[in-house]
């Protein structure tokens, strides 16, 4: 009765009237450019062609799509990985009474607000390889320095590094807040059985902060799948190809040739696919939590 | 109810005590410093090329005055020569997001109240990952068609215009955290209040939305961060009255390359005022997220 | 917290405006009723703002106060602030300007990454923001062929607008703003690729007999063809020349992908893969002569062929004798590099000799060489099909590489004249030549007038007044002058629609070469496939067409 009340049009309708508003056009402009070959000469209705399904055809033979898409799994598998892990581990450890946990929280906010164009230039400063710092820190350390700029996996790592640090606080406070909520008595109950941390974590953390974890992994590989902005301004896409992702492919496509047919189509590709992961998590992955 | 939300605050924090042994300590301490070093790491850096020339601003040194002579050249061009540009594009900034914050956080606790207590024809869940959705489409593909729309509603280089903007990208997120709030938390006092003969808004306004105050500021704060990052769509629409601070930020590569003395100040000055903002929420994010996305 | 800073802010500019208030020199004369502490705000010093006030007052700017009061132009430039390359001039001249015609100047700072998708969009969508945009010379093609911009040569026999002398631009610059004939930009900074070495070290007598020992050959000072130089950098690579302690560079080259790093194969390949007509025009556009990007009957791409190869061969070899860091260096890295006394040489654009004056950039004042681009002693005869080598008579091709940061006029403006005056005003000769002997500005000379004499007016007086050190000054615009005047034929631009797509291929793939992922053959066979493509996505024969007036060749 209350779940079916008519009032539950007055909650719902605002936000998704906004998203419809101002997403509606974009989307169904988009996507009737991929059906186009609109690009910078003929930019109006009247000039360009209706291609059908020809874009999308040619995004198979299109070699540098394949480029591309290893280095945004790359980045967003890798970037996931270290953020969930080292966000976990971070929280894990600030889970422990520690003084000063309330201000050393917000230093570990920190990196969330540095603008990623911002950290891409940084990045030049501190993964410079001759006299860059890290490269320093390992020649101290005995190691040979990495060639960060200039050899393809060394700079999409660079590029994941940056992004898993800034958004590693993503991770760390919603994890660290899904372990302070956690029972006190669940972990003495724990300890009595075993004595090692990491079967206590194993068995009793790790299951509650599981389903936070998805939530976090969602929203980041969404996130991370569009990186575009370091390596942007870092690396230019480069060393020659090597930090172009998609989302760089279709913002050279789109927006430096201003071949918009064809950028429209590689952006619905994505969001087909998109929409298939997300529908599919909601489903199965979720709704056994629920 | 008043009683109930203190105690929701005010609830302690749960210090897991493990490492009791000294050795465990100081491996524990170890981690900590480990873990600041790594995050201030580049901010250090960046306070450091703050005060080097350009042409020093490369060379690995790092202790001032033993090793480089400290210039104030990059902060004087900030605050003094670029003064009145700066103010202004932080105010740009600071509107923008303050603007698009509220209303993504308005919105998003309406709508995801409304996901997680009331049923849907169309099926909640697909709403919910047609709302994730949102999310995928890579942003340079929608910004001509973004274009188009703002120059209809006369807003291309507006404040309220880029506003509309980061609303719309960041709503998505306002959604999903509000949700998965108000999924997780009893709705036992609810309904006690429906049974009272509270209508829905009632219940919303006074049972729902009190205690939902720390997850708003969590869903907030992360609304600021995209907003306050937004660089690319800004670039395009409004590179003029309502340019945001990033705007000044990516412009430290210029035709003659990359200023780094400029990029380290502009980073910095970026920075100061979310973590100062931060600050004062924080112990509302971490409480908020904790009631939001536990026991999903 | 905020408001803090804000208090500190103003206390800082209050203090800024005392200081600049106690050392006011009185001016005696004014220009429309107004100071030179007026007009000039932004002037570094006294110098400099006494000097800005001779170049205004000598430009006799018409009064057209009459005719624009009231009215405001939109101006967008490459951002760098008010006291940064290319767009500091703007706000330098701003005053004047706005005194001058009695309208506001507008100026809209991009970031130079984004600029031509923000302009492109801006005309794309009818928004139409801008009366005058700064652009690099590869847009011209795409805006002019969009119908984006207009000719400036209706203007110029009108009255009451500042006098330029479009006749002391540098001819191969001239053709870089001109369209089928007629004029849309102005002149403004002038581009190419230049030689720097370090004088001090090629000409040290012990460093000249070490270098004979080890190669068996007398130093070249300076060095005359890319082999030469060749032979210098990979002598001094890794030598420390400098006594720092540490093995320096030879060479010092911006090439990371995405910071100009084609711009450095486009200058070093001309000598390679262009050939002099025969007969007595030997700068004729012929189906295999003096062409450089396609062939001109029927669009295929030259890049791919031999002579582009070897150079771009050539060009891994020269990289190799500097820092392995360099495919990841964008022009800040690879000048700091050289400014700093670290490589022997590099090749790129005037504002390395400006920017040696600077000490916040540079240490190596007083010890700078500067020379045209090197010819080449092997090239490739595309009509023989036959590689050619000879030493003695090498083979020596000038090019317009880079931007050319010039203005140009929206065919949309509501104001031309106004536009106009602004463009006129800033390829006025007095103010022209000052933004170039200020080298802050980022304005490389482009103009007869700032070289010396025998082509030019200009003294190293003039120069050393700005604060550059006389024989620097003198090798660097010798060395740039002779870049423009010197060689017998010139590398023609890419003027087509879609250049800055193909621009943006080529330096993806150039970085692929680089780092070995690609051989060149095979980097630049995938260059020309994707040409070819964007070529038929655009519409081939009209490209075609384009392409052949765009380089003055007539089937």
């Amino acid at each position: 009765m209350y779940k079916k009340s008519r009032a539950r049009y007055f909650f719902l309708l605002p936000g998704v009237f906004w998203i419809l508003t101002f997403t509606l056009f974009p989307l169904i402009f988009s996507l009737y450019l991929s059906f186009t070959n609109a690009n910078m000469r003929n930019f109006t209705r009247a000039t360009w062609n209706f291609v059908g399904f020809e874009n999308y055809a040619s995004i198979g033979s299109d070699l540098r799509v394949g480029e591309t898409v290893v280095t945004s799994v790359y980045l967003t598998v890798g970037s996931l990985l270290v953020t969930l892990i080292l966000g976990t581990f971070m929280a894990w450890l600030f889970n422990h009474d520690i003084p000063g946990l309330r201000i050393f929280r917000s230093i570990l906010t920190m990196p969330l607000f540095a603008a990623p164009i911002a950290l891409g230039f940084m990045g030049l400063i501190l993964f410079n390889e001759t006299s860059g710092s890290i490269n320093s820190i390992i020649r101290g350390l005995g190691g040979t320095g990495v060639r960060w700029m200039t050899d393809s996996w060394s700079a999409r790592t660079a590029v994941l590094i940056l992004d898993a640090w800034q958004w590693t606080p993503f991770v760390f406070v919603i994890i660290l807040a899904a372990m302070q909520s956690i029972p006190e008595e669940l972990y003495e109950a724990a300890r009595l059985d075993t004595g090692s941390g990491w079967a206590v974590f194993r068995s009793i953390t790790f299951p509650l902060i599981a389903p936070a974890l998805g939530t976090v992994a969602l929203l980041r590989l969404v996130e991370t799948f569009k990186i575009l902005d370091i390596p942007f301004s870092m690396l230019g896409g480069g060393p020659g190809s090597a930090t172009q992702t998609y989302s760089y492919y279709v913002y050279l496509t789109g927006l430096r040739s201003f071949n918009m047919g064809y950028a429209s189509s590689l952006a619905y590709i994505l969001v087909i696919i998109a929409i298939i992961i997300s529908t599919i998590y909601f489903w199965r992955v979720r709704a056994r939590f629920e | 109810m008043a009683t109930l939300n203190k105690e929701a605050a005010a609830q302690p924090v749960r210090a897991v005590q493990i490492g009791r042994s000294r050795l465990g300590r100081i491996l524990l301490w170890v981690a900590v410093v480990v873990a600041i070093v790594w995050v201030l790491y580049p901010f250090v850096w960046a306070v450091i090329t703050s005060f080097k020339t350009q042409r020093e601003a490369l060379e690995p040194t790092i202790i001032p005055f033993l090793q480089f002579q400290p210039s104030m050249e990059n902060w004087s061009a900030e605050l003094g020569l670029g003064a009145r540009e700066t103010t202004l594009a932080l105010g740009n900034s600071i509107t923008i997001s303050i603007g698009a914050t509220t209303l993504a956080t308005v919105l998003g606790t309406l709508t995801g109240y409304a996901l997680a207590r009331f049923r849907y024809g169309i099926g909640n869940r697909n709403i919910v990952s047609w709302v994730l959705s949102q999310r995928f489409l890579p942003p340079v593909a929608t910004l001509i068609p973004f274009f188009l729309v703002l120059q209809r509603l006369q807003l291309i280089d507006t404040v309220p215009g880029l506003i509309l903007v980061n609303t719309t990208f960041t709503l998505p997120f306002a959604i999903l955290i509000m949700r998965d709030f108000f999924a997780d938390f009893p709705d036992e006092i609810e309904e006690a209040a429906l049974v009272d003969g509270a209508n829905p808004l009632q219940i919303f306004l006074r049972v729902a939305l009190p205690l939902a105050t720390p997850a708003i500021t969590a869903a907030a704060i992360i609304c600021f961060a995209f907003a306050w990052n937004e660089y690319l769509f800004a670039s395009v629409i409004a590179p003029k009255d309502a340019k945001p601070y990033t705007f000044l930020v990516a412009s430290t590569s210029t035709v003659r390359g990359v200023h780094f003395g400029y990029l380290a100040t502009r980073m910095l000055i970026a920075i100061t005022l979310p973590v100062v903002l931060s600050l004062f929420v924080q112990r509302y994010i971490v409480r908020g997220l904790s009631l939001g996305a536990v026991k999903g | 917290m905020n408001r803090k800073f804000l208090v500190f802010v103003s206390l800082l500019s209050v203090l800024l405006v005392l200081m600049s208030g106690t050392v006011v020199v009185a001016q005696g004369e004014t220009f429309m009723g107004k100071t030179a502490e007026e007009l000039f705000p932004g002037a570094a010093d006294e110098t400099e703002r006494a000097n800005a006030m001779a170049a205004l007052l000598e430009a006799n700017l018409p009064d057209a106060t009459g005719q624009f009061a009231g009215q405001t132009l939109t101006l967008a430039v490459q951002q760098a602030g008010a006291r940064g390359g290319i767009s500091g001039p703007y706000y330098f001249w701003r005053e004047a300007f706005q005194a001058a015609t009695g309208a506001t100047l507008e100026i809209v700072e991009i970031p130079q990454a984004q600029y031509f998708t923000t302009t492109s969009t801006d005309f794309l969508t009818g928004q139409n923001s801008y009366d005058v945009m700064n652009i690099g010379a590869w847009f011209l093609a795409d805006y002019v062929v969009n119908g984006w911009i207009q000719p400036l040569d209706p203007f110029f026999e009108q009255e009451g607008f500042p006098v330029w002398d479009r006749e002391a631009v540098f001819p191969s610059l001239a053709n870089l703003m001109k369209w089928e004939g007629q004029w849309y930009g102005a002149l403004n900074d002038g581009d190419a690729q230049m030689l720097y070495y370090r004088k001090d070290i090629l000409t040290d007598p012990d460093w000249q007999a070490a270098f004979k020992e080890e190669t068996g050959m007398d130093m070249p000072v300076p060095p005359k063809t890319w082999q030469q130089l060749l032979a210098v950098t990979k002598f001094f690579n890794g030598k420390d020349w400098n006594e720092d302690g540490d093995p320096d560079d030879g060479i010092s080259l911006h090439l990371r992908t995405g910071g100009q790093g084609m711009f450095h194969f486009m200058s070093l390949s001309a000598p390679f893969a262009i050939t002099p007509a025969e007969g007595d025009d030997i700068g004729k556009i012929t189906k295999y002569d003096n062409v450089y990007w396609f062939d001109p009957d029927d669009l295929t791409p030259l890049i791919n062929q031999p002579g582009h190869v070897a150079a771009l061969e050539f060009l891994k070899e020269l990289a190799a004798t500097g820092s392995t860091a360099q495919f990841g260096w964008e022009l800040a890295e690879a000048w700091n590099n050289f400014l700093n006394g670290n490589a022997v040489a590099t090749f790129s654009w005037g504002d390395v000799g400006s920017l040696a004056q600077d000490p916040s950039r540079s240490t190596i004042q007083g010890k700078l060489g500067g020379a045209r681009i090197p010819c080449s002693e092997k090239w490739y005869d595309r009509e023989a099909g036959v590689f050619v080598e000879d030493s003695a008579n090498p083979n020596c091709v000038g090019n317009t590489t880079g931007g050319s940061w010039y203005p140009v006029m929206s065919a949309f403006t509501d104001t031309p004249g106004l536009a106009y005056y602004l463009m006129a005003m800033q390829a006025a000769k007095p103010i022209n030549f000052f933004n170039v002997y200020y080298g802050w500005t980022g304005v490389d000379p482009g103009a007869t007038y700032d070289l010396f004499p025998p082509i030019g007016t200009a003294s190293v007086d003039d120069y050393v007044a700005a604060g550059y050190n006389a024989d620097d000054a003198l090798e660097y615009i010798t060395g740039y002058g002779e870049n423009f005047f010197s060689h017998p034929i010139y590398q023609t631009y890419l003027r087509i629609p879609g250049t800055e797509t193909m621009w943006t291929i080529l330096d993806t793939r150039l970085g692929q070469a680089m780092i070995d992922e690609l051989t060149p053959q095979e980097a630049l066979d995938l260059v020309a496939q994707e040409w070819d493509q964007v070529n038929n996505d655009l519409g081939r024969e009209e490209q075609l067409r384009v392409y052949q007036a765009g380089i003055g060749y007539v089937p």
